[in-house]
């Protein structure tokens, strides 16, 4: 292989500048011409019927144009169980849901008018938990389940309100543990927490003379969001335009219809003018989506030298009030909770189960965080109770090369130990200080995980080069900050052997630009890296061919470097890309290259058993480890030092992969240490705002070090994986072994906030 | 968030001036010095103040002096960021300077004032206690004339303090301290920066001679109680402070809290001050 031009190279970020100087239009920042301003009314109620909803003295409010309720928006949506309507339908499931809409001339005329919408409730008995939601007898929260539309593969489940059952069958884990030398049960749970991405949730959204639709929204799967709404709104995809202005981060949670569909029901009542609904920060706390709450059991078996025998795992996914994600969350999150490990009898059920709390959806990590949180830390107990250093405990257990997974799938390509070996060397485990100068308890944990991505997806793209060198790159993959919009340049510049300053995205509009399915899942990097891979091939080819004639020589004696073709023995004899195609197509001529992209292997697990020989296109596998300091006075946990080790198959750009792993560091110590989102007993969001909804701070993330680890895909472009999700999701888990470590109380529940580590401390000495 | 009614917003030059606005306008004015509490306030609390006279164009009521006895005057419009640099209070009372620095963001303490934040009375008010423990004292200015009280019997209630309405505060003033007075403020959030107090704890003592014999031990406290407090039963802050469970964390947490970090603070106290410490180093010491 010829040696790498630009990718491998930590280029700088082709949208760095116009980011850093301000110039970027984020979704948030869009003004339409003629546009009318939307605001929504929410329930103040967790589970209410609504008797009756009067709009009359909005509908009379000096600048209304459109007030709106769920009668004037009958449409209900969902990407797998389609059980969300667009605005209530007679009765509200959680506080916060949207109840009606205005459209007005200014955004304060608009919540003006939607304070004099007046609501009637009868309230019903509300679920704030999704064991107590799910127990025989428990009142149904959607009465319709039954009646949905759901996807073939969702499970359903005799327990009220569970809306999919994930069902994991391997070996009998009954005899498993049995013959084990060692049983151990545990209980592990974990918040519901937001994304709390810099920019808030916005859609603007027209329906024009034709009748076409089109939405103007930052949002993760623009072809996906375009399927889904066709479907509510039962039109033909063709009459639905998506426009993708830059996002200002998602975390997951720009996907689906959340604003948007606020937007959409109200561009149908404002006669072709535009619609913006914008949502303020509580809004998006309250009203978008969070990451799933979680209660983890788990129970293994395992010999007395460390071999694990069985694993019984039931996650209560917390879906809140409406299904979102929360079917997949629940399969792809509990596929592989019982960890990266060689277990011969294992039993997984996942309960997705709907509460009256804000709706859960996606959220970087897809499940992986909140199976890693027990998963990793029981891993430790028992390496504990065996009397086993913990590294050397999972050493014996961890999937390696030729390894068959507990789902029934063959591994290859795997860099779980080289990640675990240099992270715990990095952190210096096993040379454990136990006091600092303070006084404090120090203590070093590490947890690692793997994590697959969708499976099977697809990407296309389409590389134009014109008649002055300049490459244009379609591709559906939307820039959430994430570096997509380089990487895919890199990508492009290294086949077409052209400058990268000589690249540029395309903006995303799903009329013009060829189909993705989505920007999540970590999963642009391979899919559509090798789709822009492709289609610049493609591009190259027919460049190559042109070329050919006009320097006289056999394609394959042609090289593309620095904007130029050449002859490889010759390079002098060269001619640039600009040129070819001049001279070929005339001045105005443009060469396309398409590429496509599906990892065709890919299988859905089967419903029955969780099983599948190719779960997932590849899998990403991270181990993180901390050092922290204990103040055993007042419970707080102060991290001296992270280490994040990650197996990324190829990284296209080091540097943004540095980048991508140390915001999900920050991520992920927030969720450690800080983040909650408090629901009280009425159904209300107590810390809807930064001032008790606590992110860390620049000082709250101590040193970072990141490891790359490559260890190639053999599909991915130049043997890329993934990385977007991981960075995140062992953190809580290392944390947490590292706090146990230093305390020598293991604490279950996140996060591990000051006041709960002080008074796991003083129950430990009572 | 909602759109503020209209309103009628003043800007006197003078504090006579301002008083008699407020004489001739009658109930329903409010102050505007930095507006990190009052916009908020309007925008997002439902506030609908039916005029605002903003302090701002009175020259007098800013700046920081030390007299010869070595008192200090503190201009009520003086902002955080001034207190939290200003050489005179970080030499004097870094102590000060620090509980100055812990609030809010660099941009917050650009806008907001001390005169401001003591006037709303927020009980978790990290300036506060390190005033308390300086006997600090408010004057007061009314249309008939001018009045100095303590700090300590200024605040009455969350948000509520003597202030009638037309009363203008225009000055912190903290008498002269004994010359070996020390002080240190440890505030007490999760996060390190941009976090309210859960408990912030000021103390200050006076050790005379070598062995350091304690002659005067003070000790105030903020978001434990209605109001930032003076804990005159020192030595038994914990059942002095009544603190509130909420959303940030328990009372029963609190009391500990309050327990721990005065006894840190006070050995800090005693142990002097550091020359030259920056104000993130005295920070850290929360944590010894």
């Amino acid at each position: 292989m010829e040696e790498l031009a630009v990718v491998g190279k930590s280029v700088t970020r082709i949208d760095a500048e116009e980011k850093v100087t301000g110039q970027t239009v984020y979704g948030y920042d869009l003004v339409l011409p003629g546009m009318l301003y939307g605001k929504a009314l929410f329930s103040t109620r967790p589970h209410a019927i609504i008797k009756r909803i009067n709009t009359e003295k909005a509908k009379n409010y000096p600048g209304v144009h459109a007030v709106i309720t769920g009668a004037d928006a009958p449409w209900i949506h969902g990407e797998t169980i389609k059980d969300t309507p667009f605005l209530a339908q007679g009765k509200v499931r959680y506080v916060g849901e949207p109840i009606a809409a205005v459209a007005a001339v200014d955004e304060d005329t608009a919540q003006a008018a939607v304070a004099l919408i007046e609501v009637e409730y009868e309230d019903l008995p509300a679920y704030f938990s999704p064991e107590e939601a799910s127990k025989p007898g428990a009142r149904a929260i959607h009465e319709d389940y039954p009646k949905y539309h759901k996807a073939d593969f969702i499970v359903t489940s005799p327990l009220p309100n569970v809306c999919e059952h994930f069902k994991l069958r391997t070996g009998d884990v009954e005899q498993g543990l049995r013959k084990s030398d060692l049983v151990l049960e545990q209980r592990y749970r974990v918040p519901a927490i937001q994304h709390a991405a810099m920019e808030p949730h916005s859609a603007h959204a027209m329906v024009d003379d034709s009748g076409k639709l089109t939405v103007w929204v930052p949002n993760d799967a623009p072809f996906r969001v375009r399927t889904e709404t066709a479907e509510a709104l039962g039109l033909p995809p063709e009459k639905i335009r998506y426009i993708n202005p830059y996002q200002g981060g998602g975390f997951g949670s720009k996907g689906g219809l959340k604003v948007e569909r606020i937007a959409i029901a109200l561009a149908y009542h404002t006669k072709g003018r535009p619609v913006r609904v914008k949502f303020n920060r509580q809004e998006t706390f309250v009203s978008t989506s969070t990451r799933h709450g979680a209660i983890v059991r788990i129970k293994s078996g395992v010999k007395s030298d460390g071999t694990l025998v069985a694993r019984e795992i039931t996650i209560y996914w917390d879906a809140g009030a409406y299904s979102e994600k929360s079917a997949t969350v629940c399969i792809r999150g509990s596929l592989p909770s019982p960890g990266p490990y060689r277990i011969p009898h294992v039993k997984v059920d996942g309960y997705a189960v709907y509460t009256n709390k804000p709706v859960a959806g996606a959220f970087r990590g897809y499940g992986i965080p909140q199976a890693a949180w027990a998963c990793e830390q029981h891993m430790d107990d028992l390496a504990k109770r065996l009397h086993m250093d913990p590294l050397e405990f999972r050493l014996k257990n961890i999937f390696v090369d030729g390894d068959i997974t507990y789902w029934g799938e063959e591994l290859h390509n795997v860099g779980l130990k080289e990640t675990l070996l240099r992270a715990t060397e990095a952190i210096g485990w096993g040379k454990t200080e136990k006091l600092d100068p303070k006084g404090f308890k120090i203590g070093k944990g590490f947890a690692c995980i793997s994590k697959p991505t969708r499976t099977p997806t697809t990407s296309n793209a389409s590389v134009l080069v014109d008649g002055q060198g300049k490459v244009t790159i379609l591709a559906g993959t939307v820039e959430i900050g994430q570096g997509c919009s380089t990487m895919l340049s890199q990508v492009a510049a290294e086949e077409l052997g052209v400058p990268i300053e000589n690249t540029r995205m395309h903006p995303l509009d799903t009329d013009v630009i060829p189909f993705d399915s989505s920007t999540t899942s970590s999963r642009s990097t391979f899919h559509m890296g090798n789709a822009v891979r492709h289609a610049a091939i493609h591009a190259r080819e027919q460049l190559a061919q042109m070329a050919s004639g006009i320097l006289q020589a056999p394609e394959e004696h042609l090289r593309f470097s620095d904007g130029k073709v050449f002859l490889k023995k010759d390079p002098h004899h060269a001619i640039t890309l600009g040129e070819v195609i001049r001279t070929q197509l005339g001045p105005d001529g443009v060469v396309r290259g398409n590429g496509s992209y599906t990892y065709e292997l890919g299988k859905d697990v089967d419903p029955q058993t969780g099983h599948s020989d190719h779960a997932s296109a590849f899998y990403m596998y991270a181990t993180q480890a901390a050092e922290v300091a204990v103040d055993e006075e007042t419970g707080r946990v102060r991290l001296l030092r992270v280490v994040a080790a990650h197996d990324v198959g190829k990284a296209i750009n080091p540097l943004n992969c540095v980048a991508q792993v140390e915001g999900g560091l920050a991520m992920g110590i927030g969720a450690a240490l800080h983040e909650e989102l408090v629901v009280d007993n009425q159904g209300r969001v107590r810390n809807p705002s930064f001032l008790d909804y606590h992110l860390v701070t620049s000082l709250d993330v101590p040193e970072m070090k990141t490891i790359i680890v490559e260890c190639p895909a053999p599909d991915g472009p130049y043997g890329a994986k993934g990385l977007g999700e991981p960075g995140l999701a062992p953190t809580p888990a290392a944390i947490g072994n590292a706090v146990a470590n230093a305390l020598g109380i293991r604490i279950y529940d996140l996060p591990l906030t000051p006041e709960r580590v002080y008074w796991a401390i003083q129950a430990a000495t009572d | 968030m909602k759109r503020p009614e209209p309103f009628e917003v003043f800007q006197p030059v003078s504090i006579p001036e301002a008083c008699e606005l407020f004489r001739k306008h009658g109930p329903g004015g409010h102050f505007l010095a930095g507006g990190t509490d009052l916009v908020i306030a309007i925008k997002e609390k439902g506030l609908v103040p039916r005029y605002v006279v903003d302090l701002k164009k009175i020259p007098s009521l800013t700046g920081i002096r030390e007299a010869s006895d070595g008192s200090l005057t503190i201009g009520a419009l003086t902002t955080m960021r001034e207190i939290e640099t200003a050489p005179l209070i970080r030499r004097k009372y870094p102590f000060l300077a620090q509980s100055a620095a812990e609030v809010g963001s660099i941009q917050i303490r650009n806008r907001a004032t001390i005169g401001g934040n003591m006037a709303n009375a927020t009980p978790s008010a990290d300036v506060a206690p390190a005033l308390l423990i300086l006997d600090a004292r408010v004057k007061i200015s009314r249309s008939d004339g001018e009045k100095i009280v303590l700090l300590e019997e200024f605040f009455i209630g969350p948000g509520k303090t003597i202030i009638q309405q037309g009363d203008v505060l225009t000055e912190i003033l903290i008498p002269p301290t004994p010359p070996d007075f020390c002080g240190e403020y440890i505030k007490f959030s999760p996060r390190e920066m941009m976090d309210l107090a859960y408990v912030g704890v000021a103390v200050g003592v006076v050790a005379e001679g070598a062995r350091k014999r304690c002659r005067d031990a003070r000790i105030a406290l903020c978001a434990v109680s209605p109001t930032p407090i003076r804990t005159r039963k020192a030595e038994e802050t914990s059942n002095e402070c009544k603190p509130i469970s909420d959303v940030r964390s328990s009372a029963a947490y609190r009391k500990e809290m309050v327990r721990v970090n005065t006894r840190r603070a006070l050995l800090n106290a005693a142990a002097g001050y550091v020359d030259n410490l920056s104000w993130t180093a005295r920070r850290d010491r929360r944590y010894s």
